[in-house]
């Protein structure tokens, strides 16, 4: 789960299922990633491609061989970080990676932290289940929805222990969402959209609304997205952010995914 | 615009599984008055097949209720290449988002429906817009509907919204007859319906019909 005073990167994808076997191939085996279901790709896929962009992270560790051995199934979550450490050291394909990168056992991520972007707005409950099924860590509501929406979305997360984020896309005051929630969320994601972005240079990525947030709720940690220049990843990193997402970088800059990634975690430690 | 002026219709939306929405779909007597919505959730969870799959066991009209918030465009082709003949945004999405959703869906030749949900003033974010959409849905959320029991549907809305736009008006949220005819008597253009429509049962066409029957 995300800890506090960590840096996360939150890689968005938008693109084929294709793409992104290759991009989370290319990605360094850092706990500090968190991939994130793009809204495009569960509403072209269904929530299940979460399922698939797991697969692909667990091939990191064993291999494509992994549905003959039966290894496909093996529970991850019951083996603990020294006997998982063990497992891998077996197979001379991690072996490999493990000497080249030199990973120390605690930054490795076993199970990747999966967000599914389902920018919900209304039926929270149903959404918020579908999630988890497809084995999602966490879910994405509308700070927009109905507060109805909201609270239910926040219970429902609660319930079945996976986070809860808050986008506030296209909400001018964040505060006054969060005031009137029964619960607050685990993260608020501070967002500027896509197509605002491309239609309207002038509309800035909310980062004064960073400290704002942090200072009245405690329990709260920020993500900041719709930056889309490696400097404006930084400067998320920078002004406090907990969770800086990325997309278009990404996806645009395909081969150079785990150089951007290294980048970004090297300068946000 | 592929949806007629001057005549009501009725549009069930499919919120179950995938399966479930088939049966009902091949249940319902064929009425070019009936539009046959694939549900958020569906979307969510089977992708866009929930629309082609619907789409090759009906010649209905599909509404494929994407609920768009950002990146117009991706959502209206993948509707549009799935073979539905309108999608949905949201209202309190960006300005900038609804305004390339609805270019977007004239050029892909299909109907673009703005959905109000918790939105205060529809008239407001029209009166934003470059372009009116298509259709304008007048919207009480399931979840507004079940936690808080004295939300009403704004029906008032409908005709002003009418009065001043060049646009047809769906209602959505009120399940009951009872609604359905004050959605009529109000001037909606469409009524969308989707609780007696959840499960398929025996029922369904005989339900169809008779909602039918209230949409004049």
């Amino acid at each position: 789960m995300i800890e506090r005073n960590k840096k996360y990167l939150q890689i968005a994808f938008n693109r084929s299922l294709n793409e992104v076997a290759t991009m989370v191939g290319l990605l360094p085996l850092s706990d500090r990633i968190i991939i994130e279901a793009g809204y495009p790709l569960i509403k072209t896929y269904g929530v299940d491609v979460i399922n698939s962009i797991r697969g692909f992270w667990r091939q990191k560790f064993f291999g494509p061989e992994d549905s003959k051995s039966g290894m496909k199934n093996f529970k991850l979550e019951m083996l603990g970080l020294a006997e998982f450490r063990d497992l891998l050291l077996k197979k001379d394909s991690f072996k490999k990676i493990f000497q080249e990168k030199k990973i120390e056992d605690k930054t490795v991520a076993i199970n990747l932290y999966i967000v599914a972007d389902l920018k919900c707005m209304d039926r929270a409950f149903t959404e918020v289940e579908a999630a988890k099924n497809a084995g999602a860590s966490a879910a994405t509501c509308l700070g927009l929805a109905p507060v109805e929406t909201i609270d239910a979305f926040i219970k429902k997360c609660e319930e079945i222990k996976i986070d809860s984020f808050l986008d506030m896309l296209n909400v001018e005051y964040p505060f006054e969402v969060l005031s009137k929630l029964k619960s607050l969320p685990k993260i608020v994601m501070l967002h500027r959209g896509v197509d605002e972005g491309e239609g309207n240079r002038e509309k800035e990525v909310p980062y004064h609304q960073i400290e704002r947030i942090k200072g009245t709720y405690d329990d709260i940690l920020i993500a900041i997205a719709g930056g889309e220049t490696a400097r404006e990843a930084i400067t998320g990193g920078f002004n406090d952010a907990d969770i800086v997402i990325v997309w278009k970088l990404f996806n645009e800059n395909p081969g150079k995914i785990a150089e951007l990634t290294e980048e970004f975690l090297e300068k946000t430690k | 615009m592929i949806i007629k002026r001057n005549r009501k219709y009725l549009q069930i939306a499919l919120n179950s599984t995938l399966n479930e929405a088939i049966e009902i779909v091949r249940k319902l007597p064929f009425s070019e008055r009936i539009l046959i919505e694939v549900g958020t959730p569906l979307i969510k969870i089977y992708g866009k097949r929930a629309i082609s799959e619907i789409r090759v066991i009906t010649p209905s009209y599909i509404v494929a209720d994407t609920k768009c918030a950002d990146l117009a465009l991706r959502d209206v082709k993948m509707v549009a290449e799935a073979g539905a003949q309108a999608a949905t945004c949201l209202g309190v999405a960006p300005v900038e988002t609804i305004d390339v959703f609805i270019k977007e869906c004239k050029k892909a030749g299909i109907d673009s429906m703005v959905d109000m949900m918790n939105v205060d003033q529809p008239i407001n974010i029209l009166r934003e817009l470059k372009n009116s959409p298509d259709v304008v849905i007048i919207h009480r959320g399931v979840d507004e509907t079940e936690f808080s029991k004295d939300k009403q549907i704004p029906f008032y809305q409908i005709n002003e919204i009418k009065n001043n736009f060049d646009t047809l008006l769906s209602v959505a949220g009120g399940d009951k007859i009872e609604e359905v005819q004050r959605s009529m008597f109000n001037g909606a253009d469409i009524v969308v319906v989707w609780k007696d429509f959840y499960q398929s049962t025996d029922e369904t066409k005989d339900l169809a019909k008779e909602f039918l029957k209230e949409i004049r």
